[in-house]
């Protein structure tokens, strides 16, 4: 689709999430231009805040602006994001983080055989691209990263696992994650890492940032 | 003279909370807070309170002792039994005790969050600007966890003059929502069924969420795939693959990927939170202007 105005093809809708919030939505499905979509208009709205919002939250293909009702009418506040949708990009220069995992997961063998390749191979494949970070969400610091090619997509697993440490690290969906708490999961463990997303005591409290870039090593 | 008070009971989850950890969702964390806020400000005026962080009590309520000093306690939410060394008080209220006195919240007739709020701020470290404690992200309060017998907490700064604020009026009839991200994913039919049917208040109700029983059966094969996750607010009604539905509330997952027929509205979530298990709960439409006007009126 390049050559296309980004502007057209990707009109977002803007709807209301409760009587505080507003979420401008960019498909309805995870993939990567939507995904783009929404970190370029979230770092528009960092560039340029607009006045009675409080909180912007990028997410997966979405962006929450919570608002404060007394200052602004929802209907001014979506003109005011039409205004920021329409501009050109200048992206920042993305942070790059080298994250290096013991490739020790208990569901890595299942994996690699369910992707037809050997365990050598898939982790080959799952570290040859930088991924960008898509987003944090579900926990304290827990970020989604991706996308990986077609070969590399799997499903989650049908059972949740009640608890995974810290710094786990997890793949499915195309995605790869990583655990910044103790959390529950339904994705594959692959491997570990000491990489702490999250660190209460810091401002800002976690170091990985939508749309940075990580390139996942093998931990020597 | 430093001012000390020590738990001698505590009823499950009862927490410390003010006015929340907002603007953190980008990083996966909820912003917490008081389940009830117009009850947790009510106590704090009742105390006259310097600091903005108290006690958020549950049902079984919570026993403490004055160590050390003195300090003026108000309490307000719900209608709880409080007493103060075996002596009966108006709930909502508050009085000032010495070393040596005991405040004892037991079970009441409404209700499910109570509030102890304190003339003196509650010497305890800030986490992320917000003393609230999530027990979900294990973050703020008393080392992230739940208060419990034996913990003893401090107090500094000076208590402002305690205000005898009108109690919160008690209201009734449907909570109000507006429609949700994905409403228009559930038939007309069952989005019709929804606003006329009657649900119940389960067991199964804590700070991240509350469940509802469907006996209607308004979702039953309403089955929706899941969906891309987005961002999540308190007062969000999710329905489970199940079909079960389940309001979020303040502790809740930053994310999710169930569909969303609905938000309760900011001016009933209050009110929806001390909802019982048992207690019928329908739900009306109403439109984002409306909600706004509510609030305003609210708070005027």
């Amino acid at each position: 689709m390049s050559g296309m105005d980004d502007s057209l093809w990707r009109r977002p809708h803007i709807m209301p999430l409760g009587d505080s919030a507003l979420l401008v939505r960019f498909g309805t499905s995870l993939d990567d231009e939507a995904n783009q979509a929404t970190l370029t208009l979230a770092a528009r709205l960092d560039a340029e805040p607009i006045f009675g919002v409080l909180e912007v939250v990028p997410s997966l293909v979405s962006v929450l602006l919570r608002y404060d009702p007394l200052q602004i009418s929802p209907g001014h506040l979506a003109g005011e994001i039409a205004l920021r949708l329409g501009q050109g990009n200048e992206a920042r220069e993305p942070h790059v983080h080298d994250i290096a995992v013991v490739f020790d997961g208990v569901d890595l063998a299942e994996v690699a055989a369910a992707l037809g390749l050997s365990e050598n191979d898939f982790i080959a494949q799952h570290n040859a691209a930088p991924l960008r970070v898509l987003t944090t969400g579900f926990a304290p610091g827990f970020v989604y990263c991706g996308l990986h090619s077609e070969a590399l997509v799997l499903p989650r697993r049908t059972q949740v696992r009640p608890s995974v440490p810290v710094g786990s690290v997890l793949f499915a969906a195309g995605q790869t994650a990583i655990t910044a708490t103790e959390v529950p999961t339904g994705w594959n463990v692959i491997g570990s890492t000491s990489f702490r997303n999250f660190v209460p005591q810091n401002d800002p409290p976690t170091r990985l940032q939508a749309g940075d870039l990580v390139r996942f090593v093998v931990a020597r | 003279m430093s001012v000390r008070i020590i738990i001698e009971r505590a009823g499950p989850l009862c927490t410390i909370q003010d006015h929340g950890r907002e603007g953190l969702l980008a990083h996966g964390i909820s912003a917490s807070g008081p389940m009830d806020r117009a009850a947790h400000r009510l106590a704090g005026a009742l105390a006259g309170a310097a600091g903005e962080a108290g006690v958020e009590l549950t049902r079984a309520g919570i026993a403490l002792r004055v160590e050390q000093g003195r300090l003026r306690i108000g309490w307000a939410g719900g209608a709880f039994t409080v007493a103060i060394n075996g002596e009966g008080q108006v709930w909502p209220g508050g009085a000032t005790l010495a070393a040596g006195d005991r405040l004892s919240v037991t079970p009441g007739p409404r209700g499910n969050y109570g509030y102890l709020r304190f003339g003196p701020m509650l010497d305890l470290p800030m986490v992320m600007g917000s003393l609230s404690t999530s027990t979900r992200a294990r973050l703020g309060g008393v080392e992230g966890r739940a208060l419990a017998a034996g913990d003893v907490l401090g107090f500094v700064g000076e208590e402002r003059a305690a205000l005898s604020p009108s109690p919160i009026a008690l209201q009734e009839g449907p909570i109000r929502f507006v429609w949700g991200l994905h409403a228009e994913n559930f038939a007309a039919d069952v989005r019709q069924r929804f606003v006329e049917a009657t649900f119940r208040v389960t067991p199964m109700m804590d700070r991240m969420g509350v469940r509802l029983a469907d006996e209607a059966g308004v979702f039953a094969g309403a089955s929706i795939l899941s969906l891309v996750s987005d961002p999540i607010l308190p007062g969000d009604i999710q329905i489970l693959g199940d079909g079960t539905p389940i309001v979020l509330m303040r502790d809740h997952q930053p994310t999710g990927g169930y569909p969303r027929i609905g938000t309760v509205i900011s001016a009933d979530l209050d009110r929806f939170a001390q909802m019982r298990a048992g207690d019928p709960v329908a739900f009306e439409p109403v439109s984002v202007e409306h909600a706004h006007r509510l609030l305003r009126s609210s708070l005027s």
